[in-house]
């Protein structure tokens, strides 16, 4: 094709001139290079954010391996173009192209966004744009592709729903395939081509698939959002989330793509169990990726050795929500480090739970390398913790820090969050104490044990922001000048020598809560937000606060309105259609045991909290413990 | 056992830095299940040694590298397996036995030969001719280079370390090229950057020279008795 020619051609010229040329090259090992005439479609997987961040990914692994394993598709790949790139394309009327063959986007029969960060959106703005495809759905004929997006953010998509022709709700490696079968079959009746409007209906017959022109929002004479109605006869009222019943049946990618440069997380990713039942009352990603499904040991085991083989990476990551909680975690460890201590390769741990048992883990992977611990106790005092479910006591972390130090490690991250419903400055003066408390725990110990080093403890506070799905979907946000001040209250609590503070920015989590809670209203001030420069939101060195405060006057919207202001659980929320398979009346009384103080187990170690998952979606717990 | 190889860096790498193709040689050695010598210690390192880091965007098809295998293996299956293990635009053209070296691989490297393509827009005043501009800036006593150091810029004699030069002018996709190939020190011993011995030529020729480098190495040497070895055969 003559487009490839003229951007290869045009690559030669710029690469040398931007920031991480690497990014753009698309031959790494392990990619997937394959002939687009002998395939029946051809997806684009397009990750809204930089390269380092979307390599590190595991679902662009597990999806780009899955598709790019059947004969009759193929699948690449495209990131957002960091700034200089995009204004040398820009200039040159360049036309932004996918990695694998330098194709233009536009060329592609159907992209598909990961939704992973609210702060991403207007990266998906930018690349359509840059790829000439017009923004709006309504606007994109029957020759565009058709764009599709997924990830925990489709579970309100409602802030992107006049951009993207569809949402995918669940597990992408349920459903690819059967998308791109509706896909095919559709096409190869029309010799080729496709009818969007026939399509879309065709494809919202697929359990786990949203169209969202199927839908009308409507509001009250004040303007309050009033409910989402489908407007057509077969569309389904609501869509469930498609879940994998058995992670050992699912398809897991042994040849992942290695980059490279060096990527955020440049490692061996390992996926030992998928979903979380801890049930913290903040956190979306518990709710969402219920239930609980772990890999048996020897698979992982299998799938450890070959991923070594193909990828070459000196260290695997054990990944999950909390890895911890696998059953036979300490086997699968043993096994595993001995299997390839010989080879001088590394083991990791994501995340750690605030207990002994943890510790004891930790030692073992950090046999050689001693980097630091992260505990998230996330709140100040034990009458917060239990409002937010964190089951975690004071004693719990102080035991598990003495221990830490005991063993050698000398810095500690401490992850908190501020503004949680209920919170007061006493549970600020929580973070200070606890926080004060390790440190001097840490001080006694290091000169107990004859250490000449000295404890160094970082506190981390992001803010909190009240997510759909969760038992604090209808919780108000703190307003930003709340946040900004409680930020800096802190920082006179905490003054000790050997504690670091640091803390998010307090506006970008303000608008990361207007776009989780927002309605369909919000996609204006994105397309305005957009037009007026706002991309790489996430970013504190690109986002423009200022732009996003212009757009939202221009489109006569007050975001404070939807961050800080609390629901009504009587009133219907942007995201009632869309079903994560836990139940609103479980979230309703979780959210009444919160103002209680009550906590509630863990459904893995005490009774069924009856969520609704197991109940309603024909799935189960999938615990591993005692299979070899 | 100890392997010296040879290893081009080809278009489809290019852009690797020095680090990357550390990492990425690494990788390689991994996935060919090659056994891996590594150092002792807190944060083991696989006992690789390079003759000399590449600048992103030069290529090369005469880089070299030290490797220290656990196990006797025979030369010719180090070849075979590396390269079908490594990615795209790197591959190992030789791969000799060497007896343990006086020095580092780095330290013993001490002359790089470039062949260097520069776009050629003309002449500045009437046809003197590539190989009489060549001599005549060559014949100046010395040529002085700004270098920025950490301690700021300083200025460095170039002339004493440009043992070869010569050029011919070349027609490429419809663009004059200047071809130029270099012998230039390299190293601790006294080290020239192609990009330098450019710009010596622009000021003290009479043409018109764009800077559009494409620069690619030609080979790595160890220059003693006069003579230029390569480092697969001298340690």
């Amino acid at each position: 094709m003559k487009e490839r020619e003229q951007v290869q051609e045009w690559l030669e010229e710029v690469l040398p001139k931007v920031s991480k040329p690497l990014r753009y090259l698309g031959n790494e090992y392990n990619a997937v290079k394959k002939d687009w005439q002998a395939v029946k479609l051809r997806f684009l997987f397009a990750f809204p954010d930089v390269y380092e961040v979307g390599m590190s990914h595991l679902g662009l692994q597990i999806i780009y391996g899955l598709v790019n394993e059947q004969s009759d598709y193929l699948m690449e790949r495209v990131f957002a173009p960091w700034t200089d790139f995009e204004a040398e394309l820009r200039a040159r009327g360049i036309p932004l192209f996918s990695l694998e063959s330098a194709t233009p986007i536009a060329q592609f029969d159907c992209i598909g966004f990961t939704l992973q960060y609210e702060m991403s959106y207007s990266n998906i703005l930018n690349m359509l744009d840059l790829g000439r495809i017009p923004l709006l759905a309504k606007e994109r004929g029957d020759e565009f592709p058709i764009i599709m997006a997924g990830g925990p953010c489709a579970y309100n998509p409602e802030p992107l729903a006049e951009f993207i022709d569809f949402f995918v709700l669940g597990e992408g490696e349920e459903i690819i395939l059967e998308i791109g079968a509706v896909m095919a079959a559709h096409r190869a009746k029309r010799q080729g081509k496709q009818e969007k409007a026939v399509l879309l209906k065709e494809l919202a017959q697929i359990p786990g698939i949203y169209v969202p022109a199927f839908y009308e929002a409507r509001y009250d004479q004040n303007g309050k959002f009033a409910g989402l109605k489908a407007n057509e006869p077969e569309i389904p009222s609501r869509v469930v989330k498609r879940v994998v019943k058995d992670l050992d049946q699912a398809n897991f990618p042994l040849k992942p793509i290695v980059p490279y440069l060096e990527i955020v997380h440049d490692r061996m990713m390992l996926e030992v169990l998928r979903g979380c039942t801890r049930g913290c009352r903040f956190c979306q990603a518990g709710v969402l990726y219920r239930p609980v499904r772990e890999r048996s040991q020897k698979l992982l085991v299998e799938q450890a050795e070959q991923l070594a083989q193909n990828t070459g990476h000196n260290e695997i990551s054990l990944t999950s929500l909390s890895t911890s909680d696998y059953s036979c975690v300490e086997p699968l460890l043993r096994d595993i480090l001995n299997r390839f201590e010989g080879r001088n390769i590394g083991v990791s741990l994501p995340s750690l739970r605030v207990d002994s048992f943890s510790v004891n883990l930790a030692k073992e992977v950090q046999r050689v390398r001693k980097t630091g611990l992260t505990f998230a106790p996330e709140a100040g005092t034990q009458r917060l913790r239990d409002v937010i479910n964190k089951n975690v006591t004071e004693e719990d972390l102080l035991q598990v820090t003495e221990a830490v130090f005991r063993e050698g490690w000398t810095q500690i991250k401490l992850y908190f969050m501020l503004g949680l419903p209920t919170e007061t400055y006493a549970d600020l003066d929580g973070i200070a104490d606890l926080a004060s408390k390790v440190l001097r725990r840490g001080k006694e110990i290091l000169r107990e044990i004859g250490s000449k080093k000295a404890p160094s403890i970082t506190v981390s506070v992001s803010s909190f922001v009240p997510k759909p799905h969760t038992p604090f979907q209808w919780e108000a946000q703190d307003s930003l000048a709340t946040l900004q001040e409680k930020q800096s209250y802190l920082r006179t609590k905490i003054r000790e020598r050997g504690i670091v503070y640091n803390y998010h920015d307090a506006e970008i989590s303000f608008l990361e809560a207007v776009f989780a809670k927002g309605d369909r209203r919000l996609g204006k001030v994105l397309l305005e937000a957009w037009r007026r420069g706002c991309r790489f939101d996430g970013w504190s060195e690109h986002f423009r606060y200022e732009s996003w405060r212009e757009a939202f006057r221009e489109v006569g919207l007050i975001p404070e309105e939807i961050a800080n202001v609390p629901l009504d659980p009587a009133d219907p929320l942007p995201w009632d259609h869309l079903d994560s398979g836990v139940r609103k009346e479980y979230l309703l009384k979780e959210r009444e045991r919160a103002y209680q103080g009550q906590t509630t187990g863990d459904c893995r170690l005490t009774t069924c909290s009856v969520c609704g998952i197991c109940q309603d979606l024909k799935v189960r717990l999938l615990l591993r413990k005692g299979e070899a | 056992m100890l392997l010296c190889l040879q290893y081009s860096k080809e278009e489809e790498a290019r852009f690797l830095s020095h680090l990357d193709l550390m990492t990425a040689m690494e990788r390689g050695f991994r996935r060919a299940a090659l056994p891996l010598a590594f150092s002792e210690g807190f944060n083991p390192h696989p006992r690789v040694s390079y003759a000399s880091a590449l600048a992103v965007g030069v290529t090369s098809e005469a880089e070299y590298l030290d490797v220290q295998f656990r196990e006797e293996l025979a030369p010719e299956e180090v070849l075979v397996r590396l390269n079908k293990a490594l990615p795209r635009g790197l591959r190992v053209k030789r791969a000799v036995p060497v007896s343990r070296r006086k020095e580092s691989l780095m330290a013993l490297i001490n002359l790089a030969c470039y062949r260097v393509k520069v776009p050629f827009y003309g002449w500045a005043d009437g046809n003197t001719g590539v190989r009489e501009t060549i001599e005549k800036a060559m014949s100046v006593p010395a040529y002085l280079v700004q270098r920025q150091g950490k301690k700021g810029v300083r200025q460095v004699d170039i002339r004493p370390g440009i043992l070869e030069l010569a050029g011919s002018l070349k027609e490429e996709n419809g663009e004059k090229k200047l071809v130029l190939e270099m012998a230039v020190r390299t190293g601790s011993s006294g080290n020239v950057k192609p990009e330098e011995v450019v710009e010596m030529l622009k000021a003290l020729g009479s043409w018109r020279l764009g800077n559009n480098l494409r620069i690619h190495r030609l080979g790595l040497y160890i220059y003693a008795e006069g003579k230029k070895w390569s480092p697969l055969e001298r340690t």
